[in-house]
């Protein structure tokens, strides 16, 4: 081992402190240290899940208080394989992003580089934490990075985003507190596993009072229909790294938060139902929303939503095979989604207004982004052989065990309209008549690396799936084997 | 006829959840109800005083249980600053002297150099007794700022090094991490006491809490006068308007 899962807090965190001081000696560090650090995490990642396949789930404990008295991280293979995928893609992002403009001054790309690194470590401790009021602070770690990357080109219409996302993470915050008051004042303990061992002594009114309080929170921040109102306007304001860093790490660690209280914490029998109801609301709703979109970012910003909720329904049966196509279709969403906001943010990139339309003919012009745009898009429509076909058909054979038909018939519907829109702006790029005047921006050598990667891993799942599968089928198991989960956390000591 | 709708929506919510809080019982000595139920407050308030010599029993809960919350806390607040500066930055950067509309009387002035001093005091007395006494990092850092304000407000050429700030503000920061870090020292984990605790009452008691506390107030009191300071140089489009 190089080190414990305390260190994926403690090294960014100290880092962030350090930036600043580091700036003033030598103004490039702060672009370089950032991406340091995640190479480091990256690393220890890994690491750990070679550990945690031999030796089971590590538990860490905080300032020597076993747990439930203090606070505790949990590393298995769930939260592993999740804390993966956030900080590879936080490492992609760092790295698309280091040039993305060549005029930001020093100061600006001093704090961006900050709050990236803050974006991707505050997402890594929502999923690593075992404490629900720890969950809390990094949830805010997150969500308050977030809102300044939205605001993060000062301009009118991305302060008006960012302020639409601050209302509506504040209330969702004060929203999360009172539900972690709640379940504090009936069991005396904020622990996950000593609060999912003590919930069936609590008030059946208070228990599903306090866990709808958690699905509005968690909903807000994981852009569940109705509450996702600030997302598409974030997508399209944000830097384009920044897009992605939301479909890729944020809204990812915001589901797992969702999650882990319906399979772990809570035993509410209605609640899969729940997230089966309102995932396929948010599906529909948000798909039939993107097919009417004529910005570029708005269109992806509606299909990443569309995807969580398909990603909500997987989770809504219940089934270790739900399970294991609800992360299949995260980690592909996690890629993929990421390299058609790159690709596209390369392709609107001289467009002032950003619509669809002012990339017909990119084609010749862009040929490399265009074509992994293409990939992206054939890939998240779930077209063999690519990535997403593999997801959305261990989603189709979960559903179809469970005799879910009409779910199956509704999502190959909603599938169509997907490709739809993607097929049209695919149609766009490649078969219209360049409009006079186009310009296409070279990416930075960077950017290409960062999208040639992404695109060699889409491609690869697609051909070898096996390479994939048995990370997630791990995961799968460990997030579904609820009395173990509670068991290690409750009889960890410190070594 | 929409914000009918919306204000009943409200109530119905703010009934149900009133409902609720007021069947909770706060205030009472044990609101937990059930028997089998044994709530970790009862271990914090015995361990405070036994292991850790604190006789604040919020500070020991804050700084040491679950100093990781706080460490988070303190990241919340960095970032908020962060990210105010980054908002804030193209108009900093153009903007020239403050607006002022009259200067100060010289009462003011003199009132507050007067003041100045004692409320510095008070800011570092209530962050170095935080284990002690009611009060503690975040507070103590609050008082000091309020101390910035109030010089800043009453001398319209007052200025704080933008530098300087940023340098109180990152030392006291990764004070706060290494001495988390160095709890690892002796196979303890993150954050874990690794001083001498000391007797009950003293000074210089409660092992790494003041030290953990001291760093807190000094990146309070950093963040929330560099808040201040942006914003009151903050020139916006006064010209136009």
């Amino acid at each position: 081992m190089v080190g414990t899962p305390v260190l994926f807090i403690a090294i960014p965190l100290l880092a962030a402190f350090l930036i600043p001081l580091l700036g003033m000696i030598w103004k490039e560090s702060v672009r370089i240290v950032p991406g340091l650090v995640l190479m480091y995490l990256m690393v220890l990642a890994v690491s750990l899940m070679g550990h945690v396949a031999h030796n089971g789930p590590i538990i860490e404990i905080i300032a020597g208080w076993a747990p439930p008295i203090g606070i505790n991280l949990v590393f298995n293979a769930f939260t592993g394989f999740l804390v993966t995928l956030i900080i590879f893609m936080g490492l992609l992002v760092w790295l698309y992003s280091y040039r993305f403009k060549s005029n930001v001054e020093y100061e600006p790309a001093r704090k961006y580089f900050i709050l990236l690194m803050m974006l991707v470590t505050g997402s890594t401790g929502v999923v690593l934490t075992g404490d629900i009021f720890n969950l809390f602070v990094f949830i805010e770690i997150t969500s308050i990075s977030a809102y300044a990357l939205t605001a993060f080109y000062t301009g009118r219409d991305s302060a008006e985003a960012s302020f639409k996302y601050v209302m509506m993470g504040s209330l969702a915050s004060t929203m999360l507190l009172i539900a972690i008051m709640l379940i504090y004042s009936q069991l005396g303990t904020l622990n996950m596993a000593d609060v999912a061992s003590k919930i069936h002594l609590m008030d059946p009114t208070l228990k599903a009072i306090s866990f709808i309080l958690f699905v509005v929170a968690l909903g807000v921040e994981a852009e569940i229909f109705p509450l996702n109102g600030w997302a598409p306007d974030a997508y399209a304001e944000a830097p384009g790294p920044v897009g992605a860093a939301f479909a890729g790490i944020v809204v990812k660690a915001m589901l797992y938060a969702l999650i882990r209280f319906t399979y772990t914490i809570f035993d509410l029998s209605g609640a899969f139902n729940l997230l089966i109801i309102i995932g396929l609301l948010t599906l529909v709703i948000a798909e039939v929303a993107a097919i009417r979109q004529d910005k570029l970012k708005r269109m992806l910003a509606y299909s990443s939503i569309g995807q969580m909720g398909l990603v909500m329904v997987a989770f809504g049966i219940g089934t270790r095979e739900g399970v294991f196509a609800a992360l299949f279709i995260m980690l592909n969403h996690a890629i993929i989604k990421p390299l058609l906001f790159f690709s596209g943010s390369y392709l609107v990139y001289h467009s002032k207004k950003k619509y669809i339309s002012d990339i017909d003919g990119m084609g010749k012009l862009a040929p490399f982004t265009s074509l992994l745009f293409a990939l992206g898009a054939f890939a998240i429509v779930g077209l063999p052989p690519f990535a997403g076909f593999w997801s959305k058909l261990s989603f189709l054979v979960a559903a179809a065990d469970n005799d879910m038909v009409l779910i199956i018939a509704l999502i190959l519907a909603v599938s169509i309209v997907e490709i739809v829109y993607y097929m049209r702006v695919v149609n766009r790029i490649f078969f219209f008549k360049r409009t006079t005047g186009l310009l296409a921006r070279r990416p930075t050598f960077n950017a290409y690396i960062v999208m040639s990667v992404l695109g060699i891993i889409v491609l690869m799942i697609g051909f070898f799936p096996d390479t994939v599968t048995g990370y997630i089928q791990a995961a799968a198991d460990s997030l579904f084997d609820k009395t173990q989960y509670i068991h290690s956390v409750l009889t960890a000591s410190i070594q | 006829m929409k914000k009918v709708l919306v204000i009943l929506l409200l109530a119905v919510v703010g009934f149900y959840l009133a409902d609720v809080f007021i069947g909770i019982g706060f205030g009472n000595d044990h609101f937990v109800k059930s028997d089998e139920i044994k709530p970790v407050k009862d271990i914090y308030l015995q361990q405070t005083v036994e292991n850790l010599k604190v006789s604040n029993a919020v500070t020991s809960i804050v700084v040491n249980f679950r100093g990781f919350d706080t460490l988070g806390e303190v990241t919340v607040l960095f970032l908020s600053v962060t990210a105010l500066g980054s908002i804030l930055y193209r108009k900093r950067h153009h903007a020239g002297d403050r607006s002022v509309l009259f200067s100060a009387s010289s009462i003011v002035t003199a009132g507050s150099k007067l003041l100045f001093p004692p409320i510095l005091l008070l800011g570092a007395y209530v962050f170095i007794h935080g284990h002690l006494s009611p009060g503690g990092g975040f507070q103590g850092g609050v008082i000091i700022a309020t101390g910035f304000l109030l010089m800043l407000l009453a001398y319209e050429n007052y200025t704080v090094s933008h530098n300087a700030l940023s340098i109180v503000e990152s030392f006291a920061g990764i004070t706060f991490a290494v001495i988390g870090l160095m709890g690892f020292m002796n196979g303890g984990t993150f954050l874990q006491n690794f001083l001498p605790v000391g007797t009950l009452n003293d000074l210089f008691s409660g092992g790494i809490i003041p030290i953990i506390y001291i760093a807190v107030g000094f990146k309070v009191a950093a963040e929330l006068t560099g808040v201040i300071y942006t914003v009151l140089n903050e020139k916006g489009d006064q010209k136009n308007g």
